[in-house]
């Protein structure tokens, strides 16, 4: 999963990129509200972060100028608490609101929730014949067994778990698995989606040529 | 009781009534004595109406007259036909309310009695002159005519009449009075409920803001009398209160907020920490960000307890004269390293100044200016410090070579968490108070502090303190 981070304070935005990429998320990042408008009009995330006080245009600026056109999952993680603004937020079009200083778990349980509910998923436990892909503990067993996978891996498991059925697009993997600082070299996905089939099974990911991958 | 007699209305009304019942008594005692005396007088008139009529009588016709021939004729008094009217009542026995006459010899032997005089009036007694005199006694007024020789003459008269006069005069005078003064009561207590329904108002006002209803002022319709003016007065307190509340709350809010941010730093880097096992390297990165986090929080909490400090002892400064060169330039000195640090170059014109002022808050003052001087400029810039005396005053002056403030925010540079960048901005460690705590301490010493700048053209910070001596 990718996600966008816009958060002006730089230990903060150090910390979270930390905990969220350790966490298997893609994170792009962007230190005030306009380059983060720019990153989160252009490219295709699973969720944005987007803090309230921010240099240039502010969390609800950019909210507002962003909604009309993209349907992208937006958690505001803003240190003002007050109604009034969690009010003016949700209405300008954020899905969630959190406060400063906030869980770190509770900060990852909202972005699953909030990803799960953009692909009609409603719990945290999806099966694929024997696989079992569970999102709050990051596991994946097959026919009860443990099966460890890398970070990518996972990412790349639980991307496609959650479009079941779904035939994703290369690209759309690459969107959504790397973010703006890995080298996304055209094998390297091949080369995931190699060591996950040796793990789980050849027919665990399907090729579509021409058009993608898909679990069925 | 106790709560109606504290009552100002209750009060009022006792003190009025009071007041009234005295007045309307003393008016009436007044009305009732003036009364009295002219009944009084309008009997002597009568009296000496009478006397006249009974000399004319006892003379008239006769040649020379003798008090021989008037003792004859007084003995041989009778009513007839040429006599006055009002001598024909002496002979009326039983008559009260009519005149009486009693005549004696000079051996002191009545001459004359009238058949309705009194039977204890007798001669006054002895004396070797000739005298007159009026007098009061037993319901009767008197007057008495004597002659050396001791013969004499007494006229009287009952008061029973005026006696019954005066008394239904009394009880009109009770009346009325009682009638004025139930008026006047009801009255004193209108007017006294018309003169406390403003205070009434102010209390219920001044009891809503005490219980939080902050924007709510009394309500002055008219100002021009001591109540209007106590409410402007009040009015004026209140809106000094809530604008120190807000101010307060407000600064409470950005304290929270400013901390908000170090907290959320800690808390994310020990739960990220805690959730696997680590090499030493990567714990040690994280309690750096920790620490790095905690150093702000520490900055913030200093800054807020200087400026807690400064409000705290507004208006109590103990000034004592100071050198504010040296402050200055031992300032200076502890900052060099970090001027150095950003490649900034400090340059100093220090005049021998001093100061009335606090020797403990004043480098704060020069360390606040200079180091935002620092931090606000690229590498490569100049910071100038000057000390000198204008105008009696002490001046001290830091000018930056810097991108300068627009104009827009220049109003606002010296409020508590302002920052020209709305957004933290506080990388570099810097709280937002630095200048608020500047313009606290300048205040405490009654001096003056200013901004000049405009965009590309640095900024220079003046500060203008009392001079010592002065």
């Amino acid at each position: 999963m990718r996600l966008l981070l816009i958060e002006d304070d730089p230990q903060l935005l150090r910390s979270l990129t930390m905990g969220l990429r350790e966490e298997n998320y893609a994170v792009d990042t962007a230190v005030d509200g306009t380059d983060g408008l720019a990153k989160a009009s252009s490219a295709e995330y699973d969720c944005v972060i987007l803090d309230g006080m921010l240099p240039g245009l502010d969390g609800w600026e950019v909210l507002e100028r962003l909604r009309p056109d993209h349907k992208v999952p937006v958690l505001m993680l803003t240190a003002r608490d007050g109604v009034p603004d969690r009010i003016r937020g949700l209405d300008a079009g954020a899905d969630d609101y959190l406060t400063k200083p906030f869980d770190f778990d509770e900060l990852l349980a909202r972005l699953r929730a909030l990803i799960r509910r953009t692909t009609g998923q409603t719990s945290c436990r999806i099966e694929a014949g024997d696989v079992v892909l569970d999102t709050a503990a990051r596991t994946v067993t097959n026919a009860g067994e443990d099966i460890p996978l890398t970070a990518r891996e996972y990412a790349l498991v639980e991307y496609l778990m959650l479009r079941r059925g779904v035939v994703v697009s290369r690209s759309e993997l690459y969107d959504h698995l790397f973010d703006e600082d890995d080298d996304t070299l055209s094998n390297l996905l091949d080369v995931h989606v190699s060591n996950v089939r040796k793990k789980l099974g050849h027919a665990f990911i399907s090729t579509r040529r021409g058009h993608g991958y898909c679990i069925e | 009781m106790r709560r109606v007699v504290q009552s100002v209305r209750w009060r009022l009304q006792i003190w009025h009534a009071l007041i009234l019942l005295a007045v309307i008594t003393a008016l009436c005692l007044l009305v009732h004595h003036v009364a009295q005396e002219e009944r009084l007088r309008r009997v002597d008139r009568e009296l000496r109406s009478f006397d006249r009529a009974m000399f004319r009588y006892l003379t008239s016709n006769q040649g020379p007259i003798s008090p021989e021939v008037i003792r004859e004729r007084l003995r041989n008094l009778k009513p007839e036909g040429s006599m006055p009217e009002v001598l024909k009542a002496l002979f009326r026995e039983g008559e009260s309310g009519e005149p009486y006459c009693v005549a004696w010899d000079e051996n002191g032997v009545e001459v004359f009695r009238s058949a309705n005089a009194p039977d204890s009036l007798q001669p006054p007694g002895c004396s070797k002159d000739a005298y007159e005199f009026l007098r009061t006694e037993n319901g009767r007024r008197e007057w008495f005519r004597m002659m050396e020789n001791n013969a004499g003459i007494a006229i009287g008269k009952e008061l029973s009449r005026e006696r019954d006069e005066l008394a239904r005069l009394t009880w009109k005078l009770v009346l009325c009075g009682g009638g004025l003064w139930s008026l006047g009561l009801i009255g004193g207590w209108w007017l006294a409920g018309r003169a406390i329904k403003p205070i009434s108002v102010i209390a219920g006002t001044a009891s809503r803001i005490a219980n939080g209803n902050l924007a709510e002022r009394i309500d002055i319709a008219d100002t021009d009398n001591e109540l209007g003016r106590l409410s402007q007065v009040l009015n004026e307190t209140f809106d000094r209160l809530q604008s120190a509340i807000d101010r307060q709350k407000q600064f409470i809010a950005d304290a929270s907020h400013e901390l908000r941010t170090p907290v959320s730093v800690i808390l994310c880097e020990t739960q990220r920490g805690l959730k696997r096992e680590r090499e030493p390297q990567e714990y040690k990165d994280i309690l750096d960000t920790c620490h790095l986090a905690s150093d702000r929080m520490r900055t913030l909490v200093e800054s807020l307890l200087t400026l807690a400090r400064q409000d705290g002892t507004s208006g109590s400064l103990e000034a004592e004269a100071c050198d504010l060169t040296g402050i200055t330039s031992e300032s200076i000195g502890l900052l060099k390293p970090l001027a150095e640090a950003h490649s900034i170059h400090i340059e100093s014109d220090l005049q021998p100044t001093r100061v009335e002022g606090d020797p403990r808050s004043l480098p704060l003052v020069v360390a606040n200016l200079v180091s935002n001087a620092i931090h606000h400029q690229p590498s490569g810039g100049r910071v100038k410090v000057r000390v000198f005396s204008e105008n009696g005053h002490a001046v001290l002056e830091v000018s930056d070579t810097g991108p300068g403030i627009a104009a827009d925010h220049l109003p606002h540079l010296f409020d508590r968490f302002y920052r020209t960048d709305k957004a933290r901005g506080s990388a570099g460690g810097h709280s937002g108070l630095g200048l608020a705590i500047v313009k606290a301490i300048v205040d405490r010493h009654h001096g003056t502090v200013s901004v000049q700048s405009a965009p590309g053209q640095g900024a220079v910070f003046t500060v203008s303190l009392p001079k010592a001596g002065c």
